[in-house]
């Protein structure tokens, strides 16, 4: 096996050499080898991309490079990190000199920051422990610390007197990037750092972590599972896939070039919002089982190209061309016959979807407000004085039958709110939703003597969870699970039909053989399989709307195009509307898009634009709009990742919107006119409504008024609940 | 934050004046209820004294005045509960409150230090379970546990002060404290209530402890498995840092709710514990009064036990919201907006 070589004359010397390294679990049923002779060179200041699905291997390779792989796994091989010229086998060290090793020079960050802080100590409790462990000086160190935070664009006072709880999901992502970075080490692992963030807080944190780099010579390795996300910014990006590495090369290669079949495959199943619709495709077959990997290229049950040299023995991660290593026999093959959707020469037309929506809404929500009050409440809540969190304002929107409107926007920025409030799962404090014209919540509480009953309504109207394990009840069989709602609400029908329409829904939805998925219970399928499971007990209501609230956000990258796939087909066949939540608006193309469907952006509590998907997706209006399809669009590769086209990260606390136009704390665009006056999404004169004065006819006071001058505005929001 | 406490100090405020309430409803309003009880035995006693006499007497016994409007009687009876002025005793003839205010410090002493043991033994076996888990020593324990928590109280109390104290006289089997004591901050004093205390205060514990240990254990299980606690061991940590702070706090703020049923459990159950061990405690006054059917008696002792049962929970619940951020604060999950 050759090993990588250097790759730019930028990347010196190594920091790590990992050579032959693997991770392995004795378990009932056989050893697991979870990192299967990872061997791979990280050099100096470089920043290395790490891609691979969940189950490829990717975080043993995190927690190799610290020696801190989970117990009771063993890790063999070898694993050198240089320290200014002298050369450490990490494997060896004693348990104190690696204590030393990881934190002050190699430190590590995960992916779900909240679980990585102590929820009963203070952020700044966390530095000093820190500093105090490794006999660092705690004033300096905080001091360093407080520089970091502010370099992460956060108020450092703030931050450090906070509890982990008090701070946004975002924000507490960068105070642990911190924590990570104040014994100054040299290399930074990240494993799946952004996951759990919204797209757009993923890539302000990137180009954040960018400059953060360059300013501490940071080696970063970065793990993910999003490929788009890690191109622009790392130098070299390394693929994973079975516990093993099949490609490494340079980032624009590997992104552009991919020369292994499944890195090319990969790449064709991410949505993205350049590729036309119709040349995307999921990967067939599933990842491989820990304990049985195939022999030979692990790759061959899925790959197009396999043949018996594949089956039979496996193939060397080998140079291919000019520092590009691929492991496959057939990478030459691969290039021309796998056909990357990005690079396809036919035209990048899609053809037209025409909908077949109905001209009179199905459901239509009519000025809507949806308040909580947080805090007070309960027996002695007169006591308290509670804080009104706008959660929707002032909501418009019509949903017609055969419908698709994806509602996108960052976390707390009211969409699923308004989305339960459009299925009547939520009650709204002003305005009305009405169904087919008869209004909701009268009928519910009597007011409204309509002639459609509550009961169908609430029937008519179902949802699917982020989270489908959460929906399913974890002791009973799935056909006891999808045999409720027809028993519920279709009391007649006879067992035997029941029975015969569930199993008929799970061979339609692709879970063959139906029988043995019926009596399964729901920890016996896998993520991809439960929900589809939620969605076929949404539509056995048949429903005219079903909220799909982040229904594929949680799915592997290769499964969220087969899940909206189905979503789309069942449409069809179920004449159901969706209302589809993302924080990602590549989904949001996708789904709406393949149904003629609109998308509306919304802003703390505000729709800001709402338009056909073409119109929203090419030629954006709103600045917000925009900085929301900076954050996806990822799939162009630019050499370095440039700043985020907005002036502050954090997004506003709820409790207190701005005044104005609420997205003038970080708008580009705003001008002094923004902070008082509040634009309305009708009064604009663009192609589709549109919450900006910029939309608005030419005598807008907008185009006279003075920018905003950044200095006077903070850069970092206001979430911290004040309780 | 200060609206927590305010809300939880008039919550507690609230709730001792529903007793309160209760208590008088009950004396006044049930028919064939203690006034009619106390005339009744008064007019039995001595036959010849005539109605204002009676009255006056129930007056001082029940300190509800029969002849003023409801509301009246209401306001004086709550005044006076206020001024601790709960009635007199029939039985021992002598003010409640006198009575009560000389026990009450022994039920407390016995309940703090049966809590104190109780938790102080739950907590550090179930974290030895919860280190050791899976080997011989947690399955054991963990057994014992559960067997002894499914002992009732007075069953252990029974079979103890039988073999301990009447078959081998090992332990008094009644009082506070030996005769031949000077009550004071002296060594005997302090060993003899131990002595006496004793028995008790192992009964409560023996049969209490295991509820708490196996709490204990699953709770820190589940912080082993937590990621900040590997981070924190990737940050290299002192062991011990970890094990106080990271595990031992995380693990043991959780066990608070078990720690507030306990104290309303303990104290509730020193009645009849306190009876089989004829210790003078606040609940051996109960007792007594619900024996002799001493009405004032019984509701003072009532009153009491349920204000120092709100009193403790109401200190606790401050506590923890001093020590556990997350409590008095409301962590918003922004997403769900
Ligand atoms: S070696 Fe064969 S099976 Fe493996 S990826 Fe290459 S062509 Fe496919
Ligand atoms: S109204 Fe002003 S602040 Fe609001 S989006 Fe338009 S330009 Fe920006």
């Amino acid at each position: 096996m050759t090993e990588p070589e250097p790759t730019t004359t930028k990347m010196g010397r190594p920091v790590f050499e990992v050579e032959g390294a693997s991770v392995t679990y004795d378990m009932d049923r056989g050893v697991s080898r979870v990192l299967d002779d990872a061997t791979i060179d990280i050099f100096e200041e470089e920043i290395l991309g790490v891609v691979g699905e969940s189950g490829s291997g990717k975080s043993m390779f995190a927690s190799s490079l610290l020696n801190a792989v989970p117990p009771p796994g063993t890790l063999d091989g070898e694993i050198r990190y240089h320290r200014d010229g002298e050369v450490i086998d990490l494997l060896g060290l004693s348990p104190e000199q690696l204590r030393r090793v990881r934190w002050e020079d190699v430190a590590m960050v995960f992916q779900g920051a909240q679980s990585s802080f102590n929820p009963t100590i203070s952020i700044r409790r966390h530095f000093e422990e820190t500093l105090e462990a490794h006999e660092y000086d705690i004033e300096n160190g905080l001091e360093h610390a407080r520089q970091l935070l502010a370099d992460l664009y956060l108020d450092p006072e703030r931050v450090l007197g906070s509890y982990p709880h008090e701070l946004s999901g975002g924000m507490q992502q960068r105070a642990l990037i911190a924590l990570s970075l104040v014994l100054e080490p040299d290399v930074l692992v990240m494993d799946e750092p952004t996951a759990a963030l919204d797209l757009l807080m993923q890539r302000s944190i990137l180009s954040l972590l960018e400059n953060v780099k360059e300013k501490y010579e940071l080696t970063v390795v970065f793990i993910t599972h999003d490929l788009p996300l890690v191109a622009g910014l790392a130098d070299r990006l390394a693929v994973m896939y079975s516990f093993k590495f099949v490609e490494i090369g340079r980032a624009e290669d590997v992104f552009s070039n991919p020369k292994h079949p499944y890195t090319r495959a990969l790449l064709n199943a991410i949505p993205n919002l350049d590729t036309p619709r119709s040349r995307m495709h999921p990967i067939e077959g599933s990842a491989p089982d820990p304990v049985n990997v195939p022999t030979g290229c692990s790759y061959h049950p899925r790959c197009p190209l396999a043949d018996e040299q594949c089956e039979a023995a496996e193939p060397p991660l080998a140079e291919t061309t000019d520092k590009h290593h691929a492991a496959c026999y057939y990478w030459e093959e691969a290039m021309e016959e796998i056909e990357l959707s990005i690079e396809s020469d036919e035209p990048a037309v899609d053809d037209t979807v025409v909908g077949r929506q109905s001209d009179e809404p199905v459901v239509s929500v009519d000025a809507v407000d949806v308040h909580f009050e947080q805090g007070g409440g309960g027996l002695f809540g007169f006591f308290s004085d509670p804080d009104t969190v706008h959660a929707v304002d002032d909501a418009n929107l019509e949903i017609y039958e055969n419908d698709v409107v994806a509602l996108v926007g960052e976390s707390g920025c009211g969409k699923t709110t308004l989305g339960k409030a459009i299925i009547a799962a939520q009650r709204p404090t002003n305005g009305t939703v009405r169904y087919r014209g008869q209004d909701i919540w009268g009928t519910r509480d009597g007011r409204v003597d309509g002639e459609i009953p509550w009961e169908q309504i609430r029937r008519s109207l179902q949802m699917i969870h982020q989270d489908p394990g959460s929906s399913l009840n974890s002791h009973r069989k799935i056909k006891s699970s999808l045999e409720d709602p027809l028993r519920r609400w279709h009391p007649n029908m006879d067992p035997g039909d029941r029975e015969e329409r569930i199993l008929g829904m799970l061979e339609y939805t692709g879970m063959s053989p139906p029988t043995d998925y019926a009596l399964r219970y729901p920890h016996q399928l896998s993520g991809g399989e439960k929900q589809r499971v939620a969605l076929i007990r949404a539509l056995l209501m048949n429903p005219d709307v079903i909220l799909a609230d982040e229904a594929v956000s949680a799915l592997d990258v290769s499964l969220r195009l087969e899940m909206m796939d189905l979503m789309l087909e069942l449409q069809d066949a179920f004449d159901t509307s969706y209302v589809f939540i993302s924080h990602n608006l590549s989904n949001a193309r996708y789904f709406a898009g393949n149904a003629d469907g609109r998308i509306g952006v919304m802003y703390l509590g505000e729709l800001v634009e709402l338009g056909p998907v073409d119109e929203v997706i090419d030629e954006p209006l709103h600045p917000y709009t925009k900085v929301l399809k900076w954050a996806t669009d990822d799939m162009e590769l630019s050499d370095r990742i440039e700043d985020p086209p907005i002036r502050g990260i954090d997004i506003p606390d709820p409790v207190n919107p701005p005044a104005g136009c609420r997205f003038h704390t970080r708008c580009p665009e705003a001008r002094t006119v923004c902070r008082e006056e509040s634009p309305s999404l009708d009064e604009a004169v663009s192609a589709h409504p549109t919450a900006c004065f910029r939309e608005y006819p030419m005598e807008h006071p907008y185009w006279d008024s003075e920018p905003v001058d950044d200095a006077e505005e903070t850069v970092t929001g206001d979430p911290i609940d004040a309780g | 934050m200060v609206n927590y406490y305010l809300a939880r100090t008039a919550q507690a405020l609230f709730t001792v004046f529903a007793v309160m309430t209760l208590a008088f409803g009950l004396i006044r309003l049930m028919p064939g209820g203690p006034m009619d009880f106390v005339r009744a035995q008064l007019q039995q006693e001595a036959g010849a004294v005539d109605q204002a006499q009676i009255n006056a007497m129930v007056e001082v016994y029940t300190n509800v005045h029969p002849e003023q409007p409801l509301l009246d009687q209401y306001v004086d009876y709550m005044s006076g509960i206020m001024r601790g002025d709960l009635g007199v005793s029939m039985w021992y003839d002598r003010p409640v409150s006198e009575i009560l205010a000389m026990a009450l410090p022994w039920t407390v002493f016995v309940m703090t230090i049966s809590l104190a043991f109780t938790f102080g033994i739950g907590i550090s076996l179930g974290a030895a379970m919860a280190y050791a888990e899976g080997s011989r020593f947690d399955s054991i324990s963990t057994l014992v546990s559960i067997f002894l928590n499914s002992i009732p109280y007075y069953v252990a109390a029974i079979v103890m002060v039988y073999f301990l104290g009447y078959e081998s006289g090992m332990f008094p089997i009644g009082g506070r404290i030996s005769s031949d004591v000077t009550p004071g901050l002296n060594i005997p004093f302090i060993a003899s209530a131990f002595y006496h205390a004793a028995l008790p205060i192992a009964s409560f514990v023996i049969t209490a402890f295991g509820i708490q240990a196996l709490a204990m254990r699953g709770n820190s299980i589940r912080v082993l498995g937590e990621d900040y606690l590997r981070v924190a061991q990737l940050r290299g940590l002192p062991p011990h840092d970890i094990a106080l702070r990271y595990i031992g706090r995380n693990a043991i703020l959780p066990m608070y709710t078990g720690f507030m049923i306990s104290i309303g459990f303990m104290f509730g159950g020193s009645v009849i514990l306190e009876e089989i061990f004829a210790y003078p405690g606040v609940g051996f006054y109960m007792f007594r009064g619900i024996e002799a059917r001493d009405y004032p008696l019984m509701m003072g002792a009532f009153i009491l036990i349920t204000v120092a049962v709100v009193i403790g929970v109401y200190v606790a619940d401050l506590t923890y919201g001093k020590l556990d951020p997350r409590a008095s604060t409301k962590g918003g999950d922004r997403e769900a907006f």
